[in-house]
């Protein structure tokens, strides 16, 4: 039974609104003074990357264009050659802004989409499902990931369509045990129960009235995630583990430790890939913590700042839920009200 | 009451770690046919024949010539004696004995970079807390909204550029000859630690910045409950509230940060040995990728894998003398 409810109340309701109108959001991320770093500089890394050719002055790609090796810089070389293979460093480093854009959101976005997925799945339908999705996360959170990625890769191959593959299966575990706990004090809400009352069918609520609750962690999941992942990227491309026939700022480092740069004093050959992974990371994750202050109003301003500290994903994540269940305690929002004890404390950072 | 908690805590732990072991055994067979093939590609000389004996000859050394499922049966039965398996490495000697063989060198860098953290980060944590909003705090705030964005073998990559090679304060790269020449001098100690500075210290700034966030966080959380406001209304001392009072209970938050930390620690070594060519499990594991050295990889994945659960466990048990709330509702 698909019928179309009438009550729709709270923050479920404003979100989706919200979400509909996008331009009137990003407006809202221009006004925020932060908001409008983040959102400058994503945009210029995306320009950056889609006219990547006709910004670069060579293709680095092309065996062809390989001049000289070990130039310094010069109004030829902006940055300089490689050591070793002649490449032009400033060509090299804006293609490079390709890789980790396309790795990090595509990444980031696919995990959004498994982790809710999962995520809801567990909270709402509970029982066997549940139990089965937390046990998984519970082992992933065990095994150390970097080698996990390591092992993967040697196995399963290294293009980067693997490398995204396995990142999204690595990756989504976090965000899945912080939306399951948010479902669960959703279930209880009282919208939910009416749309239970009047009928509803289970999808029908999890996708109408569950996920739409869940929108703001989301989204600001993947901007943050596909932060963490251009790290994750550019360490394993540093390591030599990543796409072999691609040009990263995590391989162009790997290639200035190994050409001696460090010997040669080239510092513009370390320093820039650094600036750039730094830049994009730096970012994303601005735009992310912007767009969770905005969007959950109950967050002061500028306090997910400190929030964000190390363990990109799920501590933040998890802080952000905490202060959800406290204003529910509260009873501030009528959306979220407590059933009789069913909700549990997620992390233990509350004494 | 408690003690059930703890029991279950301890099965469930075991639990997760048998499951990690029938993972670890079994991820590498995904996609690996035949593993003598992979490890041994037919020589250029070789004639069909010739290679069809080394195949074989591998498969017997390592086991390989039974059933997957027996294969399994003799990994449990290695494992509870204590037995990894065999290296693929010429003269195939145990795996157990190159990790051992390694991990002290590990150890070295990740129990320093945990105490230098620790100390460091919780001081300047409870400092920032205590002066909020104040220049500490803002710096604090601004240190670690840099760092998140750096990658941690980016800031290797810097120290070992500008200490290492142009001020030359301490050495780029490791010394090979030091793992060789150790015999508990002195000065052997001393090499090591002029060795370890970069590694350590290039670790340890992320380290820092992340207990004393996590510090801060949990201090100001303590300083607004209720108690708190109580003990000043009693007219206590400004210290006795501060470290009787606040600190213990912003103890909790610490360990649990404390356990965490120790699978991030381990799992990030793997690059910054990597860039200061330090000889640990992680360089270690990174030989094993590149020769496809699957028992060796999987020993030191079982063996970290391990250590996390152990380092989760007992920071779980430890939160149970802490704080006895927690085994009234169940924590994960």
């Amino acid at each position: 039974m698909k019928k179309k409810l009438p009550i729709h109340h709270g923050m479920a309701r404003g979100i989706e609104k919200r979400l509909k109108n996008t331009g009137l959001f990003i407006k809202r991320i221009w006004s925020h003074k932060q908001g409008k770093i983040g959102l400058t500089m994503v945009g210029f890394l995306v320009v950056v990357a889609i006219f990547a050719p006709y910004i670069a002055p060579f293709n680095p790609y092309d065996v062809a264009e390989r001049t000289t090796k070990g130039l310094p810089p010069s109004s030829k070389h902006l940055l300089g050659t490689t050591i070793n293979t002649g490449q032009d460093i400033f060509s090299m480093l804006v293609y490079g802004t390709r890789v980790s854009l396309i790795v990090g959101v595509t990444s980031g976005i696919c995990i959004a989409i498994v982790g809710s997925i999962l995520g809801v799945a567990a909270g709402y339908i509970g029982g066997l499902v549940d139990s089965l999705v937390m046990r998984i996360v519970d082992i992933m959170l065990v095994i150390p990931t970097l080698p996990l990625v390591i092992v993967l890769t040697n196995v399963l191959g290294r293009d980067y369509w693997t490398i995204i593959l396995i990142f999204v299966a690595l990756g989504w575990t976090g965000l899945a045990r912080t939306i399951r706990s948010l479902v669960l004090v959703l279930k209880n809400s009282n919208y939910v129960k009416a749309a239970e009352l009047a009928g509803a069918s289970r999808w029908h609520i999890m996708i109408r009235h569950i996920l739409p609750g869940t929108s703001h962690l989301l989204i600001m999941s993947t901007a943050l995630s596909s932060a963490g992942i251009m790290v994750a990227e550019a360490g394993l491309s540093f390591l030599g583990l990543g796409d072999p026939t691609a040009i990263s700022w995590g391989k162009m480092l790997a290639e200035a430790q190994r050409g001696g740069a460090l010997l040669f004093g080239a510092w513009w050959w370390i320093l820039t890939p650094g600036i750039g992974i730094f830049l994009a990371v730096f970012s994303f994750m601005r735009l992310g913590i912007v767009m969770e202050e905005i969007m959950n109003p109950r967050m002061q301003r500028s306090s997910g700042v400190y929030k964000v500290f190390k363990n990109l994903n799920s501590a933040y994540v998890e802080e952000v839920f905490n202060s959800m269940d406290d204003y529910a305690k509260i009873g501030v929002t009528p959306a979220f009200e407590h059933g009789k004890g069913e909700v549990t404390h997620e992390t233990g950072l509350k004494a | 009451m408690k003690n059930t908690y703890v029991i279950k805590r301890i099965f469930y732990s075991l639990f997760v770690f048998v499951v990690v072991i029938t993972l670890n055994f079994f991820i590498p067979r995904i996609g690996v046919v035949d593993p003598a093939e992979r490890y041994y590609p037919p020589q250029g000389n070789m004639s069909e024949i010739e290679y069809e004996i080394i195949k074989q000859v591998t498969r017997k050394q390592y086991g390989f010539d039974v059933s997957t499922w027996q294969q399994y049966l003799n990994y449990l039965q290695g494992l509870s004696k204590g037995d990894l398996g065999k290296s693929f490495r010429p003269g195939s000697p145990a795996v157990i004995d190159l990790i051992v063989e390694r991990l002290p060198w590990t150890l070295v860098l990740s129990v320093s970079t945990l105490l230098i953290g620790l100390i460091i980060g919780v001081m300047f944590g409870v400092v920032a807390a205590t002066k909020r909003g104040r220049w500490q705090d803002t710096l604090l705030l601004n240190a670690s909204t840099i760092m998140v964005a750096i990658p941690g073998f980016f800031i290797a990559l810097m120290l070992s550029f500008y200490l290492g090679f142009e001020l030359e304060v301490f050495p780029a790269y490791t010394d090979s000859n030091m793992v060789a020449n150790f015999d508990w001098s002195l000065a052997a100690i001393r090499t090591v630690a002029y060795n370890a500075a970069l590694p350590v210290l290039s670790m340890a700034v992320g380290s820092i910045i992340g207990h004393a966030q996590g510090t801060r966080n949990a201090v100001i959380a303590v300083t607004n409950e209720d108690f708190i406001l109580t003990a000043k209304a009693k007219g206590l001392k400004q210290n006795t509230i501060r470290y009787k009072h606040i600190l213990r209970n912003s103890m909790l938050p610490i360990v649990t940060s404390l356990g965490m930390s120790i699978s991030g620690l381990i799992g990030g070594q793997v690059v910054i040995e990597q860039v200061f060519n330090w000889n640990g499990m992680g360089t270690l594991f990174l030989e094993a990728n590149n020769t496809n050295d699957y028992p060796l990889m999987m020993g030191i994945m079982l063996l970290l894998s391990g250590f996390t659960i152990l380092a989760i466990l007992i920071t779980d048990l430890v939160y149970v003398l802490l704080d006895p709330r927690v085994t009234v509702g169940d924590k994960r």
